[in-house]
């Protein structure tokens, strides 16, 4: 690349000084998007440690991060999508999609469950190039887009599983060839000292790894930021915006396979009708992360912590023993004392 | 810009392929009522009816589909065509019914899930001339509305001698896991429980759509008070999780459910899973549909119009599990 | 002041239409390098158009575009970009909330290493960005804070930078002292005379004839989407200039009429209105 200076001469040497020293290390840190949930992340688990016993035990916090990790592996994807600009609603009920189509494919053509795996990531790949593809093709808010999937992928579970197996659950798979290995790469549990750690919390942090090392140190990252950001501006400097936000679909579709691995070969059976509803959990766990609604900020550990918040307040009123009639309002009220906190932080990190 | 529009055309057609699909799965259903059809003995010789079954099923459970199958055996023996259909909102329960009014349906069986919304549209079709029957849901509703017969577990009841059984079983501290908070019947299950259990009963809700937070939350509770002796779930799914929540978390609880599916008899089998309450869904759909063919053949009262014909509870444990195995593969139990 | 070169830049009788809105109608255009040519026009007069075509962000209906003198139809502005026709738009086409380094280097991203780790090289594109930036005179604190922090001249400077930066041959400024003062006007109005000498082809984009007259070599109005006036520097003074861009002929049609009229005469006949 030829570089072409005009070098003029400064027209004065006059220098904008907004700010002569530096920016403190604190003031940076209190700017980074995860710091609110991290406090509020703080401040639950210190409560819950506080007034529940069971809940210092190491087996408890086994029990947490296994709860925290189902729901933050699809946020890693989700928080990606969001912080890209998009949203996808369709993650709750393609987690099902995923499972039911490995379970089905594999069952009914007696294959090694590992060709119904890899099958099902096709599916989830596919459903993500679709919604991008749907997306990018016709402009239409992606809340309407993967509104559609969404229904249409409730729907099909519950008739192609009907269709294919005669009833509305998948045949148990246990006993087929290469279940065993599927298990121990989704499912399996590992001992660590006395406290025995579900395999997917390694898998959920590796992930997370993954996606805050593409988002901060990766031309892709950087173009997820500003495809969220301002997508025109991006496309005016050659971001390839329709790319992005397919691949950013498909990292999701990504994700839900995961997730939907792991819900089946831990559970060797699928219900067709599981998933609803789930779709709205991981964006909020993105949106307490300190993902914005809007897009173009947000963190992959924010995101994380985000579904760490969830996965600890809807365990930790179990280990509190709080009355169970009240516990949807505890979690509503954990998670708005955990989003305002967050923008409290944010607030007064902007006011330094 | 133009591209945009160029696209939008084959793209529409796909849609309308994808709509075309959908349009053979439904074909497929029929297919799968034929081969259920193919279970039952002869047909009878009666001039053909048509029969409405509205439920308010939720999509994708398989209490539902065994009860559906339970109708559409005794249809085929019956010579009637039935038409199923579905809404778990009782506004659009009731739009179902007023729909098969409008079909002028031969007979319509209901489930009676919120009573009060569903009465003023009962009330029409038995105006127009229609048999209306009540199954599953309505237990205390369904006399005073007029219907012809009610086939269906008393919650209450069915809970007390779960409560009951457990007193035999000799357990001391019983958590009953809730998988739908607010759910009428699930939630009278847990209360005969209570009442009929001697030692200490607990209620834990779980979130029902999520399989692994329905296991984590069990876990965290068996952590949390590892009194816990037993587990009651209320659907054959939820104690196979809680099967792994009782190994995961070191627990020496046992369980015990309401309902069963295929998985469940072999957890029975197997000794995981203790004992299962079944209400005997294929029961229930088989006798509200033959409750119209004899009443409008032969005019018949199943239950003399006086009591509810109850299906269950009937207790599956390892003493009679083998014979229902084999049904339970079938998908009918 | 034009030469016997090939144009850098040359349009030629091209049109473009939205619907039945008829955007750009006959314009043609040559653009050398060592040259400032202004484009001159009021609000919807076709500039914003003229240059989204140039910069390969829209295609165009009738006509021929040529760079270097071959034919091109360019369907991104990557394909305008590979080619060295850099455009800083009005609204400088950065991300606010991204930092002032990543912007600067958005869509040229520095990569370091091999595939699967390869990564943005960060410390040389901090470095660079902080360097070319004190090029320009603007001092930052810190190139990690978001763009959307800075003032508008500051921002207009890093994409111009940026362009610079990038090997831009032919450089497309779009209103770029619109929304700056008088003093940062002045500022952005050397670095394009600058950027000049240095020997770019420059297209500046402006509906104020005063700034287009200190730094331009050629001028070019448009109005409704035709060309009002096309002339060297050399043949016409900054009276004139603003004569056409306040409507030329159509003005003197006007004061003709109006002139004409000492009481209530015949209604003024406005035409093209």
């Amino acid at each position: 690349m030829t570089q072409v200076h005009p070098a003029p001469a400064p027209p004065t040497p006059r220098r904008e000084h907004t700010q002569v020293s530096r920016k403190s290390w604190s003031k940076r840190f209190f700017g980074r998007p995860e710091v609110g949930s991290l406090m509020g992340a703080v401040a639950i688990f210190v409560m819950f440690y506080a007034i529940a016993d069971p809940f210092r035990t190491p087996g408890a916090q086994s029990t947490v991060l296994y709860a925290s990790s189902t729901i933050g592996i699809v946020t890693v994807g989700v928080c990606l999508l969001m912080i890209g600009g998009e949203f996808d609603l369709s993650a709750g009920v393609g987690v099902t999609t995923s499972a039911l189509a490995a379970s089905m494919f594999a069952f009914q053509l007696s294959l090694n469950v590992w060709v119904g795996v890899v099958f099902a990531l096709l599916v989830s790949l596919g459903i993500g190039l679709f919604n991008g593809f749907v997306l990018t093709r016709t402009k239409l808010p992606s809340f309407l887009v993967t509104l559609a999937t969404f229904l249409m992928l409730q729907g099909l579970n519950l008739a192609m599983t009907k269709l294919v197996t005669g009833n509305v659950a998948t045949n148990s798979i246990s006993d087929m060839d290469g279940f065993d290995s599927a298990k121990a790469i989704f499912a399996s549990s590992v001992q660590i000292g006395s406290v025995s750690v579900k395999i997917t919390v390694f898998w959920w942090l590796l992930f997370v790894a993954v996606a805050t090392w593409v988002l901060l140190r990766t031309k892709v990252g950087n173009w997820i930021f500003a495809v969220g950001g301002k997508a025109d501006s991006a496309r005016a400097v050659g971001v390839p915006v329709n790319r992005t936000k397919i691949g950013l679909f498909m990292t999701v579709g990504f994700t839900a396979w995961f997730a939907g691995m792991h819900k089946l070969f831990a559970f060797n059976t699928v219900q067709s009708g599981e998933g609803v509803g789930q779709e709205l959990i991981f964006i909020a766990a993105a949106v307490v992360g300190g993902c914005l609604l809007t897009g173009g900020y947000g963190s992959a550990i924010g995101a994380a912590i985000g579904a760490f918040i969830f996965g600890m307040t809807g365990q930790g009123i179990v280990f509190a023993n709080w009355n169970p009639d009240w516990y949807m309002f505890f979690v509503g009220i954990t998670l708005l004392v955990a989003t305002l906190l967050n923008l409290w932080v944010r607030n007064r990190a902007a006011r330094r | 810009m133009k591209t945009r529009n160029r696209l939008l055309g084959p793209l529409a057609l796909v849609m309308a392929g994808l709509l075309a699909l959908a349009g053979c799965s439904s074909s497929g259903g029929k297919q799968a009522e034929e081969d259920a059809a193919g279970a039952g003995a002869g047909t009878a010789d009666t001039p053909r009816l048509k029969v409405a079954m509205i439920t308010h099923a939720v999509p994708g459970d398989t209490f539902w589909d065994i009860l559906r199958k339970g109708a559409q055996a005794a249809a085929a023996k019956d010579n009637i065509e039935l038409v199923y259909s579905a809404n778990p909102d009782a506004g659009k329960q009731a739009n179902l019914v007023q729909n098969a009014i409008d079909q002028n349906v031969d007979g319509i069986a209901v489930t009676l899930a919120k009573p009060d919304a569903l009465t003023d549209v009962v009330r029409k079709a038995q105006d127009a001339g229609i048999p209306v029957v009540g199954f599953n849901s309505g237990l205390n509703e369904w006399k005073e509305a007029g219907l012809l017969g009610y086939f269906g577990q008393d919650e209450t009841v069915a809970g007390e001698a779960f409560g009951r059984r457990l007193n035999e079983e000799g357990a001391k501290h019983v958590l009953c896991v809730i998988q739908e908070q607010g759910h009428v019947a699930l939630e009278a299950r847990c209360a005969g429980v209570k009442k009929a259990f001697q030692g200490k009963a607990e209620i834990l809700y779980v979130n029902g759509a999520d399989m692994p937070s329905v296991q984590s939350t069990i876990q965290a509770k068996l952590q949390q008070d590892a009194g816990i002796d037993y587990i009651a779930t209320l659907g054959a799914p939820f104690a196979l999780a809680a099967v792994q929540s009782a190994s995961d978390a070191g627990s020496a609880a046992k369980i015990a459910t309401f309902d069963t599916n295929k998985d469940l008899v072999q957890a029975i089998k197997d000794g995981d899973v203790q004992f299962a309450v079944d209400q005997q869904p294929y029961l229930q759909g088989y006798l509200a549909v033959d409750a119209i063919w004899l009443y409008q053949h032969n005019g018949n009262y199943m239950g003399g119009r006086e009591e509810p014909v109850l299906t269950g509870p009937a207790f599956i444990t390892k003493d009679n599990i083998d014979q229902i195995a084999e049904f339970a593969a079938n998908g009918t139990r | 002041m034009t030469d016997n070169h090939t144009p850098v830049v040359e349009l030629d009788g091209v049109g473009k239409s939205y619907g039945n809105i008829r955007a750009l109608d006959q314009v043609s255009l040559a653009v050398h390098e060592n040259q400032v040519t202004c484009i001159l026009g009021d609000n919807g007069a076709g500039k914003s158009t003229l240059i989204k075509i140039v910069s390969g962000l829209h295609g165009y209906d009738e006509g021929s575009y040529r760079v270097d003198g071959v034919p091109v139809r360019f369907t991104s502005p990557r394909d305008a970009l590979d080619r060295g026709i850099a455009t800083v738009y009005q609204d400088l086409a950065v991300v606010p909330l991204m930092p002032v380094w990543r912007n600067f280097f958005l869509g040229s991203e520095i990569t370091t290493g091999t595939w699967p780790l390869r990564r943005l090289d960060v410390g040389t594109m901090r470095a660079t960005t902080d360097t070319e930036l004190k090029k320009m005179g603007i001092d930052l604190p810190d190139v990690e804070q978001p763009i959307g922090t800075l003032s508008g001249g500051q921002r207009q400077c890093v994409a111009i930078a940026r362009a610079i930066h990038f090997g831009a041959r032919v450089l497309i400024l779009d209103e770029p002292t619109a929304a700056l003062g008088v003093k940062q006007s002045g500022v952005v109005l050397k670095y394009i005379a600058a950027a000049r000498d240095a020997g770019l082809a420059v297209i500046f984009i402006t509906h104020n004839p005063h700034h287009a007259f200190l730094v331009g070599d050629h001028f070019t109005v448009l109005q409704h989407g035709r060309i009002e006036l096309d002339a060297a520097r050399a043949d016409l003074t900054l009276d004139d200039l603003t004569h056409h861009m306040a409507g030329g002929a159509e003005l003197d049609t006007l004061r003709h009429e109006l002139d004409r009229a000492g009481g209530p005469g015949p209604q003024p006949q406005l035409s093209g209105t």
